[in-house]
């Protein structure tokens, strides 16, 4: 069945003539700050092609497609769009040339109706408008009521919108942004077909996607982006899941997996776990089983969307339990609210460390005590400021965190500096269980290393780590077991042998594991 | 049912059915509330409040406040005032109010949009320079003694005993509603409340649709003064003090969201009804017209706590089903392969 | 050098310089008139109301809320004393109490619904400013004498012409020269520094307003901070109303109905970030008292007349706003070049 699509692909794209190039990027390189997000990428988008663009988190993706839609002016390279060359200073000028993006949140009006949404700062007269629209809507064969309000729409009407949109500006280059990443089953087949449509009719699409079944299934080219850079191009036909799995595993795999072995095997002895995880179902996630003991580093990996947050985050009491038992140290800490839950000895790095995590216009002391201002060790109702900044202090030197003085605002420090600080927060409490979401997203090599050291000097006090990570090789490096999730459910339990890059990526994009659950 | 959902989506309808309902259970009680002349008088009754809730929906569409109206109010209620002293036309006291509504609108514009100043605060700011500006012109004593004509004028009837000032803003109301519905700049307002982002996405500049809301609010709010000027006879130095926040409570009254992109013109306009009748209808239902400032804040708090609910529901049962689908997607997968 | 640079990156330095500023051009202007100490505590006992409460909507606006129905508690606080004295015949400190009380619970009210059904603070105040002052407005109208002309007569003036009993908290001197009221807003002072600064409670209403989502991930109960924010302004509105009750010698419904904006303004020219996490008690206080001067100053030594006041005051809380952002702008553009 996929073959025969992607051969009907193959069909279709021999009608246009090779030279309808609609977009050419070349040579684009982004630094952002010190960190070289692109490194020279050149991509060509052609009449009625679907380039699947696949590549991990942090690769770079998005802001190559940020750049393409003049979002972010690149450092060097060129753009040229039909042929010409193009300076996409801001999004306006994309949207003139055709370019369009429906980003993997839809930016709607959500107090407004669809068609509302779709005619927002149009000029012509609004009957020739809705004429057009309403031939668009045919066209893309969607049964909506044009009333409705954008509040009420599901994520994939709702993309369906900002697809109509594109279409309405005649977009001649649309970039869909992991579009399927909230879709239903049957939305993605619904899905597909406007895909292929707007394939027929020649329009050139970018379709950003971690899920290799669809590459298969939908687009005429793939290419792979690994650290800033394209690494595999080619139509679709000239791969195998296999040789795509390969290409986004890191080149220097071999080195690592010998480096790891020095680290001090954990031994579960006869000890009790510290954390069992029975049956658990929230919103985002379902029938979750797993043990987690003193001493061990739990991996939990997947990639983002497959519902490790939600899990963990649940755990913590910010979200409702659905059904399922969580025990710590046999006590059972089900749905209780996050306050308990930190009182009962659990604590929780976030995953977005700007929204959730940092207090940014406070000091670094009030930031690493922010979680024990509950408990006894800060003064019962007066604040001890020599004890919490002692504290402070001590972790800062501990993490090796470069700060200037305690009292600054933690927003002047780098992020892996910032990271520290909310780990260090994290460790206050002296809890049994540390949940690390993402505990290295965005922050340089250095600090990665430190906050490794951490990691490993927590495993051997006797804490037990939950590590919540898209990154396979910090995974690999760290855990000592792993359970991978996809769509919300575990797909797969790895020990520490059998723990392995590739096994991680392709369970994580969906595909079996070599061990599955045994239920 | 497709019109049940057109009903709900209309806020503005549901303050005027709320509206009428008042106005039905006052008849109930007393039924010599419900005749012609009473309700027209209503009416007639809140147009200076009218005038303010309109401009200042403006404002709050984008998402914006603005607490100065009262003190522009005042101005230019003082200085029509001392026009029609000297028996000046009412076109002169207009050109006045306009330029000053327009002036201070900009500055409050600038101030907001320009210079980021949070909108509480700068409008609050510019309040207090009006005020005192107000005792200036004044001279500290209340305006009054003015020549007949202009207070005639405010209590014209022009037929069926509406009076030219309800009849203009009728249609100003109509006007100004087919030009926020109607037209493709005139959703901008509310797309810029609605989501910033998103309106600059397609092209529409944040800062000049606010500053264009903050002039069309200075604009209102000098108008309503000469209104104020001519519907009492005189004015004194406190005159407006408080109105903004009866303006801004008949925007929330008439369904107009304070965290903009939600709401529409005739709610404001039902709304500033609403505030100013409450105080007719109690005398009607024998009750003490000091039942007014109770009576209106239960009746905005019960609104707005509804409303806050009935929302928040909305979006957390919207982000559950779209989590819930994600682990259904799962299941189809898997179903599908057995 | 360096110090001094670190001490103008504080908004109280700066404030403090303004207020000596202020203070040395009207002493200049009119040094025998305006050196008076009993003039000065006496404009602060004028406008000690806005002081008091601007102490307490400090807590409020650094959660980043808004706090505009105090203005009316005070207002519904005189009231409910006058009538429960005079006409239903309470001991005048248990009409106190139950006063104090009632507008407590207005507070908790209007706190509840912000914080645990999540509506904006500024409609919810709004909307409580209406209704606590129609409340004030209902209960006047239970005491025989007429609204307007408030209630009168409190106890107690001794023959010799001191004030003792409840009309000493209004009118009293404590050492023959500091008005009690002074001294009440002294302690308060004392106390809402303390518990902002000094306590795990103030630690977390400035975390709260930094970063609610964060607070709430740090195990701190945010919803009932927030709504004990506007418990502690509504106590702070009572004590105000007392005081001006027993002041003036006047139980009204509308006293201090006027009062809200200029409340807002000393708490925000006091440096406090109307988006929250940022501020200060002595902030607040310098800033009060600023204005309180300015009141004074103004007519006594440029003949200024008190109803005019509010020009310069709006245009200096207005030159502070925009002075404020454009520094915050500067800083962002010299750390802008130093990345370069």
């Amino acid at each position: 069945m996929k073959e025969t699509t992607a051969m009907d692909h193959e069909k279709d794209q021999a009608v246009p003539g090779l030279s309808n190039s609609l977009l050419s990027v070349k040579g684009i390189c982004k630094t952002f700050g010190s960190n070289a997000v692109l490194k020279g990428i050149d991509l060509d988008l052609r009449s009625g092609e679907v380039i699947a663009l696949i590549g991990g988190n942090g690769a770079g993706k998005s802001t190559l497609m940020k750049i393409i839609m003049g979002i972010y002016q690149a450092d060097s390279g060129e753009i040229y769009v039909a042929g010409e060359k193009t300076e996409l200073v801001n999004p306006s000028v994309a949207l003139s040339k055709g370019i369009y993006m429906v980003p993997q949140e839809p930016m709607l009006f959500p107090n407004m109706t669809v068609e509302e949404n779709v005619l927002m700062g149009f000029s012509e007269s609004s009957s020739e408008l809705k004429k057009r629209l309403s031939e668009k809507v045919k066209e893309l064969n969607w049964n909506v009521n044009l009333q409705r309000k954008a509040s009420t729409l599901s994520i994939a009407e709702q993309q369906l919108v900002e697809i109509l949109r594109g279409m309405m500006r005649e977009a001649r280059i649309l970039i869909l942004d992991e579009p399927t990443s909230a879709l239903t089953f049957d939305e993605v087949q619904s899905l597909f077909k406007v895909i292929r449509n707007f394939g027929k009719k020649g329009i050139g699409i970018i379709y950003i996607t971690h899920r290799l079944n669809e590459v298969f299934e939908i687009t005429t080219h793939v290419s792979i982006m690994k650290d800033g850079m394209i690494t595999v191009n080619g139509p679709v036909s000239d791969f195998t899941k296999e040789d795509l799995v390969n290409g986004l595993l890191p080149p220097n795999l071999e080195k690592k997996t010998e480096e790891r072995q020095e680290e001090k095997a954990f031994e579960r002895g006869n000890l009790d776990p510290v954390l069992v995880v029975d049956n658990l179902s929230g919103y985002g996630f379902s029938h979750i089983n797993f043990s987690l003991y003193p001493g061990e580093i739990l991996g939990i990996a997947g990639l983002v969307g497959a519902g490790r947050t939600e899990l963990v985050s649940t755990i913590y009491g910010r979200d409702q339990v659905l059904s399922g038992t969580v025990k710590l140290s046999g006590k059972d800490i089900t749905g209780l609210s996050t306050r308990k839950v930190l009182e009962a000895g659990i604590n929780y790095v976030p995953e977005d460390r700007h929204y959730q995590g940092l207090f940014k216009i406070s000091s670094i002391s009030a930031n690493t005590s922010s979680a024990l201002l509950n408990g006894p060790k800060l003064g019962r109702f007066f604040l001890n400021r020599k004890k919490e900044d002692e504290i402070a202090k001590s972790y800062a030197d501990d993490f090796r965190t470069k700060i200037v003085g305690l009292n600054d605002e933690i927003g002047s420090l780098s992020g892996g500096n910032q990271q520290k600080v909310i780990i260090a927060r994290s460790l206050s409490t002296s809890p049994k269980v540390v949940i690390l979401d993402e505990p290295t997203r965005g922050i340089d090599a250095a600090a990665r290393g430190d906050v490794y050291n951490i990691i490993h000097r927590l495993k051997r006090s006797g804490v037990a780590v939950l590590l919540v990570s898209s990154d396979m090789e910090e995974i690999e490096e760290l855990a000592d077991r792993a359970i991978i999730m996809f769509q919300g459910r575990i797909t797969g339990t790895f020990s520490r042998e059998e723990l392995t890059q590739d096994r991680l990526t392709s369970a994580s994009f969906g595909f079996k594991g070599e061990k599955e659950v045994s239920e | 049912m497709k019109y049940l959902n057109e009903l709900k989506k209309a806020r503005w309808l549901s303050s005027f059915l709320f509206l009428i309902a008042l106005f039905l259970v006052t008849g109930m009680v007393n039924p010599d509330f419900l005749t012609y002349s009473n309700i027209v008088t209503s009416f007639n009754g809140s147009v200076v409040f009218t005038l303010l809730a309109i401009g200042i929906a403006f404002v709050i569409m984008t998402g914006e406040i603005d607490v100065s109206i009262g003190a522009v109010m005042g101005l230019t209620a003082t200085i029509a005032g001392q026009i029609a002293k000297r028996n000046g036309s009412i076109l002169e006291m207009l050109v006045f109010a306009v330029l000053i509504g327009m002036l201070v609108g900009a500055m409050n514009g600038i101030g907001v949009s320009f210079f980021h100043v949070p909108s509480l605060i700068f409008t609050l700011g510019i309040n207090g320079a009006l005020r005192g500006l107000i005792y200036v012109v004044s001279g500290g004593k209340t305006t009054e003694n003015f020549a007949g004509a202009f207070t005639k004028i405010g209590n014209q009837v022009l037929f069926a005993e509406v009076t030219i000032y309800l009849a203009i803003i009728v249609v100003i109301i109509a006007v100004i509603h087919l030009l926020l519905t109607k037209t493709k700049k005139g959703k901008y307002f509310i797309a810029v409340g609605d989501n910033p982002n998103g309106a600059t996405l397609v092209g529409i500049s944040v800062m000049k649709t606010k500053m264009l809301a903050y002039i069309i609010c200075g604009i209102f709010a000098g108008v309503a003064g000469v209104v104020f000027a001519s519907k009492y006879g005189q004015v004194n130095i406190v005159a407006g003090t408080g109105y903004e926040m009866s303006a801004i409570a008949a925007c929330v009254l008439g369904g107009i969201s304070l965290s903009g992109g939600l709401g529409n013109i005739l709610g404001a306009a039902f709304g500033a009804v609403i505030m100013s009748s409450v105080s007719r209808m109690l005398v009607f239902i024998h009750l003490p017209s000091n039942f007014n400032n109770t009576l209106t804040g239960v009746m905005l708090l019960i609104i707005v706590v509804a409303d806050a609910l009935v929302q928040r529901h909305a979006v957390e049962s919207a982000r559950r089903k779209r989590l819930l689908s994600r682990t259904a997607a799962f299941d189809a997968k898997v179903g599908g392969k057995k | 050098m360096k110090s001094i640079k670190g001490l103008l990156k504080h908004w109280e330095f700066i404030l403090l310089l303004l207020f000596v500023l202020e203070i040395g051009i009207f002493g200049v202007a009119n040094p025998a008139k305006f050196f008076r100490a009993s003039s000065i505590l006496a404009s602060v006992t004028n406008y000690i109301s806005v002081c008091i409460i601007a102490l307490f909507v400090t807590f409020v606006m650094i959660t980043g809320g808004i706090d505009i129905q105090a203005s009316a508690l005070i207002g519904l606080t005189s009231i409910c004393i006058g009538v429960l004295w005079s006409d239903v015949g309470l001991n005048i400190w248990t009409a106190v109490l139950l006063a104090m009380l009632l507008s407590t619970l207005c507070g908790a009210l209007s706190g509840y619904f912000i914080a645990y059904c999540g509506v904006q603070p500024m409609v919810v105040t709004l909307g409580g400013s209406l209704l606590y002052s129609g409340l004030a407005l209902l209960i006047s109208g239970l005491s025989k004498t007429p609204a307007y002309q408030g209630i009168s007569g409190f106890p107690a003036k001794a023959a010799n012409g001191s004030f003792t009993g409840f009309r000493f908290l209004g009118k009293g001197m404590l050492f023959g020269t500091i008005p009690v009221p002074v001294a009440i807003y002294a302690v308060l002072i004392l106390l809402c520094f303390v518990l902002l600064h000094r306590t795990k409670y103030g630690r977390k209403v400035f975390l709260i307003g930094v970063n609610p989502e964060a607070a709430e991930y740090s195990g701190i109960n945010s919803k009932l901070i927030v709504m004990s924010t506007y418990i502690l302004t509504s106590i702070g509105a009572s004590i105000a109303g007392v005081l001006l009750t027993a002041n003036i010698d006047s139980a009204k419904y509308d006293l201090g109905s006027t009062f809200t904006l200029s409340i807002i303004t000393a708490v925000v020219l006091g440096g406090t970030l109307s988006t929250g996490g940022k501020g200060s008690i002595l902030g607040t206080v310098l800033a009060s008292l600023m204005i309180c001067i300015m009141r004074y100053g103004l007519p006594l030594c440029f003949g200024i007349k008190t109803q005019s006041l509010d020009l310069p005051i709006g245009i200096m809380l207005l030159i502070v706003v925009i002075g404020r952002e454009l520094a915050k702008n500067k800083l962002i553009l010299q750390l802008f070049k130093r990345r370069k």
